[in-house]
């Protein structure tokens, strides 16, 4: 398949890049590990005008201590990230969801970056751009109307980043940097739930650190997925645990995981948590796996994974 | 648009070119140095026909920029035999009938280089684990894997 037309940057340290973006008029993609972003090209989803590289820049591939946090560079790759000397034995949750993201080729490839910032998929989106004309273009793609759902006011594309989940289990939180400066948000502030632009970044922001809470967690993730060697999640549930509290993440349904607090461990506390998981999940026919069955299987992986981080803790 | 200039080592010959910045590897391995043992199937990343081994990891070639290989150093399945010898994985996918319409052939036992390239004895659950990168639609994988283990035996009994 053949990729449009644009430019190319390699950006020696972030400044550049964003000097890089703003000398585009704004028309400009970053470019990290490219395996979600390539393919996007390859079907005209995207059509920029010049592709920023950052694979160049240092100080986005590595991984620190800082304080109380571990401080993750968004350019780490997922294979280097869940090889980690820590990751195994302090987010298990994370590692979990490292493993199960596509295969280990791409994890080699795809970083935790570009990841988090993957764009929501839909069955009738991530489609040819002739397919795409035939069929109308529907919100995301700048038209009036959702092709899965008939006179629906919102987008349902799903966000399908595993790590997300994880991440949101462990109270991560983002710095980013853009042509207005630098800010640090909790990585949930980074959705914004509208599937048309998923991500309440300004325009140019680099994604720069994820930071993590260093705090020994008990966790588990579970997915749902068709093929397990390579597939994107159709549902993924992450559990983490510290001291008695813990997070639960639902995602891979909607333009945004749902976060719930973990206070109460009886089994009734379960499911309660997995009972309101289920209800709140809206999945809609634009997957391989038809919607009812999805929903269901929220309450199901929900406790299946608060089960096992539990058993992990004793 | 501009062309790149862009050089890197391929099969240990070094290749420079210009390049459209918006060209795959993939491209420029098969269209420009006749490289075809790669192969473009789904072109989307999924499958790993194109599985080419840059600096000791495995990509797919197809999701790759060539000006994102500037200064790189790449093995391609041309690269693998060695003076008329072929390499140990390539008889032991020949040896095992690991081999049917041969398309997804060359990304196999790339992916399989680079796994045994860094774990000399990997386990039969590593193995499927990491085959599972690549897609067959012949043979089932069973021969598949079974090569990759015999490839592995063979080169820890030779030292």
């Amino acid at each position: 398949m053949i990729l449009p037309k644009f430019d190319y940057k390699k950006a020696e340290d972030i400044a550049a890049a964003i000097a890089l973006y703003e000398r585009s008029k704004g028309r400009a993609c970053y470019l990290a590990g490219g395996t979600d972003l390539i393919p996007l090209l390859k079907l005209r989803l995207s059509e920029p005008s010049a592709m920023i590289d950052l694979k160049g820049i240092p100080q986005l591939k590595t991984i620190s201590r800082k304080g109380n946090s571990l401080v993750i560079g968004p350019n780490v790759t997922l294979f280097e990230l869940k090889n980690h000397e820590t990751v195994k034995d302090y987010f298990p949750a994370l590692y979990e969801s490292l493993d199960a993201t596509s295969c280990e080729t791409l994890q080699m490839r795809g970083t935790i970056g570009g990841n988090i910032l993957q764009n929501t998929r839909c069955l009738l989106y991530n489609k040819s751009l002739d397919w795409r004309t035939a069929r109308g273009f529907c919100y995301k793609m700048g038209g009036e109307t959702c092709n899965v759902v008939p006179n629906a006011a919102a987008c349902f594309s799903n966000y399908c980043s595993d790590n997300a989940l994880s991440l949101l289990s462990l109270s991560a939180s983002v710095k980013l940097a853009g042509p207005e400066g630098e800010r640090k948000i909790k990585l949930e502030k980074l959705f914004s739930k509208d599937g048309r632009n998923p991500f309440t970044l300004k325009p140019g922001e680099i994604l720069t650190e994820f930071h993590i809470p260093f705090k020994r967690s008990t966790g588990a993730y579970e997915k749902l997925r068709v093929r397990n060697a390579i597939d994107y999640p159709l549902l993924g549930v992450a559990v983490s645990m510290i001291g008695g509290k813990g997070k639960v993440c639902v995602g891979g349904i909607g333009p945004a995981p749902l976060v719930y607090d973990l206070k109460d461990l009886s089994g009734a506390g379960l499911k309660e948590v997995a009972q309101q998981a289920r209800q709140e999940a809206r999945p809609v026919s634009n997957t391989t796996l038809s919607a009812g069955y999805r929903k269901k299987m929220v309450n199901v992986l929900t406790q299946r994974a608060i089960k096992r981080a539990l058993k992990e803790g004793k | 648009m501009k062309t790149i200039k862009v050089s890197f080592r391929v099969n240990d010959e070094t290749v420079a070119f210009q390049v459209k910045p918006y060209e795959t590897l993939l491209e420029t391995l098969r269209e420009r140095i006749d490289l075809i043992g790669s192969k473009e199937a789904c072109g989307m990343g999924a499958c790993g026909a194109c599985t080419v081994i840059v600096d000791g990891i495995p990509l797919r070639s197809c999701l790759v920029l060539t000006p994102e290989v500037n200064g790189a150093s790449i093995t391609t399945v041309e690269g693998l035999a060695k003076d008329g010898n072929l390499h140990p994985l390539q008889e032991a996918f020949m040896e095992k009938g690991a081999v049917q319409c041969g398309f997804c052939t060359s990304g196999m036992i790339m992916t399989a280089k680079a796994l045994l390239d860094r774990n000399k004895k990997p386990t039969q659950k590593e193995v499927i684990k990491t085959m599972s990168s690549n897609i067959c639609r012949c043979t089932g994988y069973k021969k598949i894997v079974e090569a990759v283990e015999y490839a592995a035996s063979r080169r820890t009994s030779a030292g």
